[in-house]
């Protein structure tokens, strides 16, 4: 019994202690430097995050070099997709577009009023200068994680938290800023939760991501009147994000109360970000 | 000549699992998710080579692979340097322990591997306030186990390709 022990003993620190052939540090070194790094990971100090900024953006601008011939298939099957489907879409479009038209004068005398009723209760009125707008660098999707990479950062002022919108429709916000780059965590990621508010019902809810296309709407009211249909816009609680950014509208699947987003997360470019009153601030 | 083009073609073969090694990190593309599955292809490289031949992938390869992938999916510094690394440590006892190389060997002292790893990655993640998908996690941790002889064939080829 005693002997089987020492022989497991001996494996263990064999396999784990001992350096190898061609090897420069044994396991036991490598697991003991991770753990320390994932620890490390929480403290906020200058120097550790400019040398965590410095190696992000050097790996971001390395992965870009190796996954360019990838992206290059990947986006020539997508334009042949968008050519075959190109006659629908431009009927869609077309009828889209005289609806649109349509809609126009209301929405403009609607956003007149909207804007004086908003200076009436001494609200922060936002404007399209307060948008900056970047590239998406990367667009690795990770089943555990989904979000960008943009090539702008500390650089120009970016911060953790600013929303981040396509056109302007929102779809995440920044939770990681290095010199020259900014990750960006999207709507549909489990860790995505945001506070929202359903029109016309006018119902409050927190938007909470799942990991797929769809993100769901959590924490509503018991008797809400919420139908397909319905837009959901960005509340402002939390004094995180401006209220009023467009996000999506409600589809109902299986009686769960889903989100069809007004951006396809996955055909994003160009993003604006929303610096919020730091302009105005400067 | 005929000497030279040989060790050229054995040093290159040699330097394989470490070229994927860094591509498959650096594309982001450590785990291949199809629409009803997906196989942590990460897992079962440095499974097996540090099984068959560890000289081929050096341990701060993997350590360093690892933190480039952390960096490309935006999880903390060291999550899945931790993991591949417990991959790897599980390989190492499994290489002092056995005599004969068989796949079936090899396939069965995967799922500790695989178990270890994935809680280890699962714990890290969860003490760092990011959210797991469970169910995800338990159907990679399955089909990267069911996908490992594929896997194993390749590279039991590219294996004796540095041998001949």
């Amino acid at each position: 019994m005693d002997t089987r022990r020492d022989d497991v003993g001996i494996s263990i620190r064999s396999a784990l202690l001992d350096k190898g052939t061609k090897q420069k540090f044994s396991l036991v070194v490598l697991v003991i430097f991770s753990i320390i790094l994932i620890l490390t990971e929480k403290i906020e100090s200058k120097p550790l995050n400019s040398v965590r900024s410095f190696f992000k953006d050097a790996v971001y601008r390395t992965s870009i070099v190796i996954s360019s011939p990838l992206s290059m298939v990947s986006g020539f099957s997508i334009f042949i997709e968008n050519h075959l489907t190109l006659s629908r879409n431009y009927n869609e479009l077309k009828k889209e577009n005289d609806k649109l038209k349509n809609n126009i004068s209301k929405k403009n005398f609607l956003e007149l009023e909207n804007s004086q009723l908003r200076k009436l209760i001494d609200e922060q009125v936002d404007s399209d200068s307060n948008l900056l707008s970047a590239r998406v660098m990367l667009d690795k999707q990770s089943p555990y994680l989904n979000s960008y990479i943009i090539n702008i950062g500390s650089n120009k002022n970016i911060k953790n938290g600013m929303a981040v919108l396509s056109g302007k429709n929102f779809i995440g916000r920044i939770v990681d800023v290095n010199f020259f780059s900014s990750r960006v965590l999207l709507i549909s990621d489990l860790n995505s939760k945001i506070p929202v508010l359903i029109e016309p019902s006018a119902n409050h809810a927190v938007l909470s991501g799942r990991g797929v296309k769809y993100p769901t709407l959590e924490y509503l009211p018991e008797k809400h009147t919420i139908k397909d249909g319905d837009v959901v816009y960005t509340s402002g609680r939390g004094g995180i994000f401006s209220p009023g950014i467009p996000i999506g509208e409600i589809k109902i699947i299986d009686k769960i109360i889903s989100v069809s987003l007004f951006s396809d997360l996955y055909q994003i470019t160009f993003v604006n970000i929303h610096l919020g009153n730091l302009k105005k601030n400067n | 000549m005929g000497s030279e083009a040989k060790h050229l073609k054995h040093k290159f073969f040699a330097m394989l699992p470490v070229l994927l090694l860094f591509f498959i990190s650096l594309n982001g593309s450590s785990i291949i998710d199809l629409k009803f599955f997906s196989i942590n292809i990460h897992y079962i490289l440095v499974y097996f080579w540090v099984l068959r031949k560890p000289e081929n992938l050096r341990y701060s390869f993997i350590f360093l692979s690892g933190i480039i992938s952390d960096i490309v999916f935006g999880y903390p510094l060291g999550v899945n340097a931790l993991s591949l690394l417990v991959v790897a440590s599980v390989a190492a006892y499994v290489r002092v322990v056995t005599v004969r190389v068989t796949l079936i060997n090899d396939w069965i002292s995967f799922i500790p591997a695989i178990l270890f790893a994935n809680f280890i990655y699962f714990s890290s993640l969860y003490l760092s306030n990011y959210s797991v998908d469970y169910l995800y996690l338990f159907k990679n941790s399955i089909f990267t186990f069911v996908f490992y002889p594929v896997l194993w064939l390749i590279f039991t080829a590219m294996l004796n390709l540095t041998k001949s």
